[in-house]
């Protein structure tokens, strides 16, 4: 990255943070994030293990968004794409003996051949069309993993080994919130970069897009290709984690899950639902687990939420949080907010 | 004159939705010949359904541009509300063997399915797409369309926490023998079914075609700004719209109880298939969404005899994508962009 002008008015630690891409509150959230299984309620293993899927969600919604916010087309499979990545990953430990962490990124090339697949076969067609090819897409693989029992075990469920060879959920827990801020971190550079620019320009206006030299082929195959393999990835992560790996992992509700999250965070921000993932998702586990004589009373309010933010806030929460917070008149609060600013 | 109307067939025979019609009517009927008439029959009930469900989708897509994904879940509550009509109807039925509610409860119950799929649409736009609309329209399709996805999670689930999670079905709607035709055995239940739907998507089609108020619709789906101009009430037509769409599913959910019991996912099946159907047939008329039912209701019971139950996800849908790379804007669709078209 070539050196911006805010990089010549910056001491080291802001320079840091801007190459990070934090601002002085996403790191404190960061380091809030890593005590956190160190806090006395939060220390318990199954609450641990609830942080631990709440992460796996918002790293999902950040990968997501790469292609619901910046190029705008909705992909509807996405649970199915992490589901190949991890059923590849599963089944390279257990056939072919590999160490689950080789294994994990072969599944994101996995996923990343099918979201190239996707992206190409999908080019002909925009918004809501792409939208249902992906979920056809989606739909399909789901279907195979059900039915090649041979290789998956359908619906049995196939065993997987464990990342970590301890019954505690400590390691898992500071892996995938090291995967969060890894997917966000490359996310957000590619967005930074002339090729955030480009996807902008052609979620916005494809033909003006084309017209300015921009080729929309490569940017949309390559942001498809990109967001599939973190799905990939992820997938293996989630395979490694529990242990148990079912085509229910790759059903249309799981990407539901993902997409709310997104879109409640706030589409084209990355960091939006991330940052949401964590209190809704935990919220909802609570909800879930205490009043369990009422199934399904969980997604009842997580519908709920989404209908209203979609009709009275489509911006999100990272709307909100642009528009409200984040202009404050107090100048060490601004800091800390934004992070230091460019001299104008 | 005959020439010319016999060159016209031919170029219609030529284009991509002769093409695709004769091909599925004869693999329909080889395939019939081959593994017996059972075949034909299952086709064209699950057809007339899928019809019904798919008619409805494309109203919401072509008129209003909601890509409906709740679709599914106004089958369940059309299916749930014949279950609790028809419940005690043949409790009754069976203390008074021969009275006249054997031959029409079922037909109240499906009237009821209808008209409660016609009220919860109504109040979908009320509580939801109406203050969506009224709010924003910009980026319209998206927003409206995550906007169902949301709604089809709490209905299912709306459902799961009021009438629980079990199946809530019926052994079936009329007693009585089956039907012989060419020696397949129908079931007095889908002969009706099939009936209801065909005469329900009859009159839809005159309703649109003929009326006044079919007309406004088509007006309100070519041109929003020029139809309030002629002074179309607006809110009036997306209403009726909406509540018709709606009570189009929820119809087909209520006359195949017999076959899909209600319970909370029950609309997820008929939903994809009717997508299959939109997808396929293009955003076109009625008349390619009723002729796109058919085909993938050929797809799904071919696929079920010869490859297996449970592909029927994978085949259908790896064969609609092959037909969207080639033709992307569906066998009977007008056009749709894509990136690589200039």
């Amino acid at each position: 990255m070539e050196p911006t002008t805010n990089d010549l008015n910056m001491n080291l630690f802001d320079r840091a943070l801007d190459r990070l891409c934090l601002t002085p509150i996403g790191l404190a959230g960061l380091i809030l994030l890593l005590i956190l299984p160190f806090i006395p309620p939060f220390n318990q293993e199954y609450m641990l293990r609830w942080l631990i899927y709440c992460g796996f969600v918002a790293a999902m919604s950040v990968g997501f968004d790469l292609t619901a916010g910046y190029i705008n087309i909705v992909n509807f499979g996405y649970m199915a794409v992490a589901g190949t990545g991890g059923y590849t990953s599963a089944l390279l430990v257990i056939n072919a003996g590999l160490s689950p962490w080789i294994a994990m990124l072969a599944g994101g090339v996995s996923s990343a051949i099918l979201g190239l697949i996707i992206g190409m076969i999908s080019l002909r067609l925009r918004g809501i069309f792409a939208a249902c090819l992906s979920w056809f897409f989606g739909l399909a693989v789901m279907g195979l993993a059900i039915k090649m029992v041979w290789l998956t075990r359908g619906p049995l469920g196939l065993r997987t080994p464990r990342l970590f060879e301890t019954e505690s959920n400590f390691p898992f827990y500071f892996l995938i919130i090291i995967l969060v801020y890894l997917t966000y971190l490359v996310c957000k550079w590619v967005v930074r970069s002339k090729m955030g620019l480009a996807f902008q320009a052609i979620a916005q206006n494809m033909d003006a897009a084309r017209t300015s030299g921009i080729d929309p082929v490569f940017y949309r195959v390559f942001n498809f290709t990109m967001s599939c393999a973190i799905a990939g990835v992820l997938g293996g992560f989630y395979a490694h984690f529990y242990g148990i790996l079912t085509p229910d992992m790759m059903h249309t509700s799981k990407t539901v899950e993902i997409l709310a999250v997104a879109y409640i965070g706030g589409r084209g921000s990355l960091w939006g639902g991330a940052v949401v993932a964590f209190p809704f998702i935990f919220l909802m586990e609570i909800v879930r687990s205490t009043l369990s004589h009422l199934p399904g009373l969980n997604l009842v309010i997580y519908a709920l939420v989404l209908i209203l933010v979609m009709i009275y806030y489509p911006g999100g929460f990272s709307y909100f949080y642009d528009t409200h917070i984040r202009q404050p008149k107090n100048r060490a609060l601004r800091y800390f907010l934004n992070g230091r600013e460019a001299k104008v | 004159m005959s020439k010319h109307n016999m060159s016209d067939t031919l170029t219609w025979l030529k284009s991509a939705p002769g093409l695709s019609i004769v091909i599925s009517v004869v693999v329909a009927v080889a395939a019939t010949i081959d593994a017996g008439p059972y075949l034909m029959v299952n086709m064209v009930v699950t057809g007339g359904m899928l019809a019904l469900v798919a008619t409805g989708l494309t109203l919401m897509l072509g008129v209003l541009n909601i890509p409906m994904f709740a679709h599914g879940e106004y089958f369940m509550i059309g299916s749930l509300t014949a279950y609790y009509i028809f419940t005690p109807i043949s409790e009754f039925i069976l203390e008074h063997p021969d009275s006249w509610l054997v031959t029409f409860g079922p037909f109240i119950a499906i009237l009821g399915a209808l008209i409660g799929g016609a009220i919860a649409g109504a109040i979908s736009e009320k509580l939801v797409f109406g203050p969506l609309r009224r709010r924003s329209t910009d980026n319209w399709v998206m927003n409206s369309f995550l906007l169902t996805v949301g709604l089809s999670v709490l209905l299912v689930n709306l459902h799961q926490l009021i009438f629980g999670a079990d199946f809530k079905g019926i052994v079936g709607y009329w007693q009585g023998m089956p039907i012989s035709i060419a020696g397949a055995y129908i079931s007095l239940d889908r002969a009706l079914a099939f009936i209801i739907s065909a005469v329900i998507v009859a009159l839809f089609y005159l309703f649109m075609t003929y009326t006044r108020t079919g007309m406004a619709i088509r007006a309100v789906s070519q041109d929003i700004t020029g139809a309030e101009i002629v002074g179309i009430d607006i809110e009036k037509i997306v209403l009726l719209t909406i509540s018709l769409a709606c009570a189009l599913a929820a119809v087909a959910g209520g006359s195949l109880l017999f076959m899909y019991p209600s319970y909370p996912t029950v609309g997820l099946e008929p939903l994809y298939m009717a997508w299959f159907v939109v997808i396929l047939s293009g955003l076109g008329n009625i008349l390619g969404a009723v002729a796109g039912a058919f085909m993938v209701a050929l797809l799904k019971v071919i696929t079920m005899e010869y490859v297996g139950a449970g592909w029927d996800f994978v085949v259908p849908s790896a064969l609609i994508m092959l037909i969207l790379i080639f033709k992307p804007s569906g066998i009977f669709g007008s056009d749709v962009r894509g990136v690589l078209d200039k």
